[in-house]
């Protein structure tokens, strides 16, 4: 089931956002953001002595005409940041349909704002190879939520080394949150973790005898979701966001919750505020 | 707990069932979840199939399985016995009017054997508690239900102060069946009678009276009763008279005073002397009296001592008698002249013609009784014969009542056409016959009246009665003019009511249903 997208709304909101990117250099091919490295942009980084072989034009002649000591000044790079966007295709972000609009919502948020970070964005659902994204509509056919196992519990997610990395998923299966985003996060430049889950599944309510279907075939159970069935689930889905929230913070990542249902201008609001977007 | 139908708590098999739908059905309107794992803890797989799950204990489970309890429970007929009440009392009350009677001179002290069974009966109940479930039933001619069955013991008391016992004759045997009945297994079963069980039992006492309380609330008490009474006028000088049958319980002679009243007018008093046992009065009476109330002194039981009786007013049975001069006529007419109640018309209730004239149709309330030779339609071809027996009488028929045909010649028997009710035939050869299925359609004496010996016989005169009284029998009017209490009274109407009847007795006065 693939997410159906309103663009122009989504641009509406993106074009006012875009992925906020670390202070810190970081690094990447050629491009228009500061790189770790030395490079060719006008920012004067530091000077060295001359070696053969260095551009001539680099050599500090008014330095030389001082000090007689031929150095080379030395600038830093301008790099274009790779950006891995994980999307979970699992069944579960699209059981319903309201999750699968915002969903959609979401994820072409995330692109918008990706490609207004001027970065080497790269889309991955799946553990085989992953997807360039050059253009924000790309990713409407890429969300296709039809596998019985989010991307995520593979053991090998096939990130970039120093990648900016931003996870969407529902998280709503069995995992050790530190040893998930460790994974996450391991050999990246950066991580934003974003949970997008229905109304429903973060604050049940009270419905009686229900038959549970896991969408991802993991079971069913008949149970009677009264007072006290709610008063659990809701403490186990607390624990397991806030155990996605502290394994972020050790990991120097953001975490942003999202409510299907929200607003997109609210969303990207949200997403601003836990530092997975910067307005422009 | 009681159940009427205990089959019916075979409808507790829903129960099981209900359940059984419960845990294998899948009731729940199904909802798509995304991470399961967050309901359960020990998460469930579904390959399983057919798996028993915990039964989900809902409403509507809980609603179902108390709607099928409570279905079985009223197919059970299920009722709610309270804790140390298990008795059904079921008493049986002897309804006799001996029941009633009561003597200062006894031990009771004025207290009849109705009281005393009345606070036997009371103070059962009491016994049992409010709860208990009372059947009363009577012992009359036919045994009656008087509370119940089984119903509440609040209901008793004011049924049995309504209680009378007057009865003037009543079957033991049957009461204690129809008790028995509504007793069930479950049931008390008590007899109250003043009589002890081998006399109210038609001398029977067991087994009739197996398993019942048998409590005799009687006590012996000389007693002088009217058991029967007749007033008649002589159809010889016309006088009135009254005859009674006395009966005197005691063991020794007892003497009472027997006085008969008109209205207020005492028309006779006079003291008896009665013998233990039964004796007869008669008491001389003039006729053209009203109702007259004989009645003894008073002694235990008032209900005997008194009975009224009405003058009889005989129906007159009109006769024409249209036989031709000679032996038979003359001996028709010395017949009737010794019957009473009879009186010689031109348009009669019953007409003697010869057989001959049974063709013609007959004027309406007339019997024709017909002697002789009848027309070709009733004869055969044949000669006639003379029979001196074996006869063979049709015995059930009221006219050949007492009626033997000892040593009489019947003669002038001629072979009847095919369609006749034979009453007396001789062989093949019918003697007297009903040409239709009721007398109404004509009597044929199939004889020659001029050479039998029947009219010199002791059966001429019984035939000529038993003809005369059944056609009195037939006329409009009642049976009988006196009647005993509770005794079926019988009118017959001489043509079909055009209005609803209505019963009078002094100033008692209803109306009587159809049909």
């Amino acid at each position: 089931m693939k997410p159906r997208i309103d663009w122009p709304a989504a641009q509406t909101v993106a074009g006012a956002f875009r992925l906020a990117l670390p202070r810190a250099p970081i690094g990447g091919r050629l491009g228009e953001r500061l790189g770790s490295g030395t490079g060719s942009s006008l920012e004067f980084q530091e000077y060295r002595p001359y070696t053969p072989g260095d551009d001539l034009r680099h050599v500090d002649w008014a330095a030389y005409a001082r000090s007689e000591v031929l150095a080379v000044r030395l600038y830093r790079e301008e790099v274009a940041p790779r950006i891995d966007l994980v999307f979970d295709v699992s069944r579960s972000m699209t059981v319903t349909g309201e999750k699968s609009s915002a969903y959609g919502e979401l994820a072409a948020l995330l692109a918008c704002a990706s490609a207004s970070a001027e970065a080497n964005a790269r889309v991955i659902t799946c553990p085989g190879e992953p997807h360039p994204l050059f253009r924000p509509e790309e990713i409407e056919r890429l969300l296709d939520c039809d596998a019985k196992i989010s991307a995520l519990e593979e053991s090998r997610v096939p990130f970039r080394r120093g990648s900016l990395r931003v996870v969407v998923s529902d998280f709503l299966f069995p995992h050790d949150a530190d040893a998930l985003v460790g994974r996450l996060s391991r050999g990246g430049a950066w991580l934003s973790i974003v949970q997008l889950t229905l109304r429903e599944e973060s604050e049940p309510t009270v419905e009686g005898g229900r038959r549970l279907i896991d969408v991802e075939g993991r079971g069913e159970l008949d149970l009677l979701i009264d007072e006290k069935a709610v008063e659990d689930y809701r403490a186990r889905f607390s624990r397991l966001r806030r155990g996605l929230s502290v394994a972020a913070r050790r990991a120097g990542a953001n975490f942003a919750h999202v409510v299907a249902g929200t607003p997109m201008r609210q969303v990207a609001r949200a997403l601003a505020a836990a530092g997975v977007l910067e307005p422009l | 707990m009681m159940f009427t139908s205990p089959l019916g708590l075979l409808a507790l098999l829903a129960i099981p069932a209900i359940i059984a739908i419960h845990l294998f059905r899948r009731r729940f309107p199904p909802r798509p979840v995304a991470g399961l794992f967050l309901w359960q803890i020990a998460r469930q797989t579904p390959e399983g199939g057919g798996k028993i799950s915990k039964l989900p204990i809902t409403a509507s489970l809980i609603l179902e399985c108390l709607t099928a309890l409570a279905l079985a429970l009223i197919l059970a007929g299920a009722r709610i016995r309270p804790a140390g009440i298990s008795e059904h009392l079921v008493a049986l009350l002897d309804d006799s009017a001996s029941m009633s009677a009561s003597s200062s001179a006894g031990n009771s002290q004025g207290e009849s054997p109705r009281a005393r069974a009345v606070r036997r009966v009371l103070a059962e109940i009491d016994r049992l508690g409010s709860n208990a479930r009372v059947t009363l039933v009577l012992s009359g001619e036919r045994p009656s239900v008087l509370l119940g069955p089984a119903a509440r013991a609040i209901e008793a008391r004011p049924a049995l102060e309504k209680w009378k016992p007057e009865a003037p004759h009543h079957s033991f045997a049957l009461g204690l069946r129809l008790a028995r009945e509504l007793a069930g297994r479950s049931g008390r079963l008590m007899a109250l009678s003043d009589s002890p069980p081998e006399l109210a039992g038609g001398g029977k006492a067991t087994p009739e009276v197996e398993g019942v309380v048998w409590v005799a609330v009687g006590e012996p008490l000389n007693n002088v009763g009217i058991t029967a009474a007749q007033r008649t006028i002589s159809p010889q000088d016309g006088k009135g008279a009254v005859s009674l049958t006395l009966a005197n319980f005691a063991d020794s002679p007892a003497h009472r005073r027997l006085t008969l009243k008109a209205g207020d007018q005492e028309l006779s008093a006079r003291d008896i002397e009665l013998a233990p046992g039964t004796s007869s009065v008669n008491l001389p009476l003039p006729t053209g009296l009203p109702a007259v109330r004989i009645a003894l002194s008073e002694d235990a039981l008032q209900r005997d001592n008194e009975v009224v009786l009405v003058e009889p007013r005989l129906q007159e049975v009109a006769i024409e008698n249209h036989l031709p001069d000679g032996r038979g006529r003359q001996a028709l007419s010395k017949a009737l002249g010794v019957l009473s109640g009879v009186t010689a018309a031109a348009h009669g209730h019953l007409a003697f013609v010869p057989a001959a004239e049974l063709d013609r149709p007959a004027s309406p309330g007339v019997w024709r009784v017909g002697f002789g030779r009848g027309s070709s339609t009733l004869t055969a071809p044949g000669e006639p014969q003379d029979f001196i027996g074996p006869f063979v009488p049709e015995k059930r028929d009221p006219l050949m009542e007492g009626v033997t045909l000892s040593g009489v010649v019947w003669t002038g028997a001629s072979p009847l056409a095919a369609g006749v009710h034979p009453l007396v035939s001789a062989g093949d050869r019918p003697l007297i016959v009903l040409l239709g299925p009721r007398p109404e359609s004509g009597i044929l004496f199939n004889l020659d009246l001029e050479r039998t010996n029947l009219v010199r016989a002791p059966d001429w005169p019984i035939l000529i009665s038993n003809l005369v009284e059944m056609r009195r029998q037939s006329l409009p009017g009642p049976e009988r003019w006196n009647y005993r209490v509770g005794e079926w009274v019988r009118v017959r109407l001489g043509r079909d009511p055009k209005g609803p009847l209505r019963f009078r007795c002094g100033e008692i006065e209803r109306t009587l249903p159809a049909g």
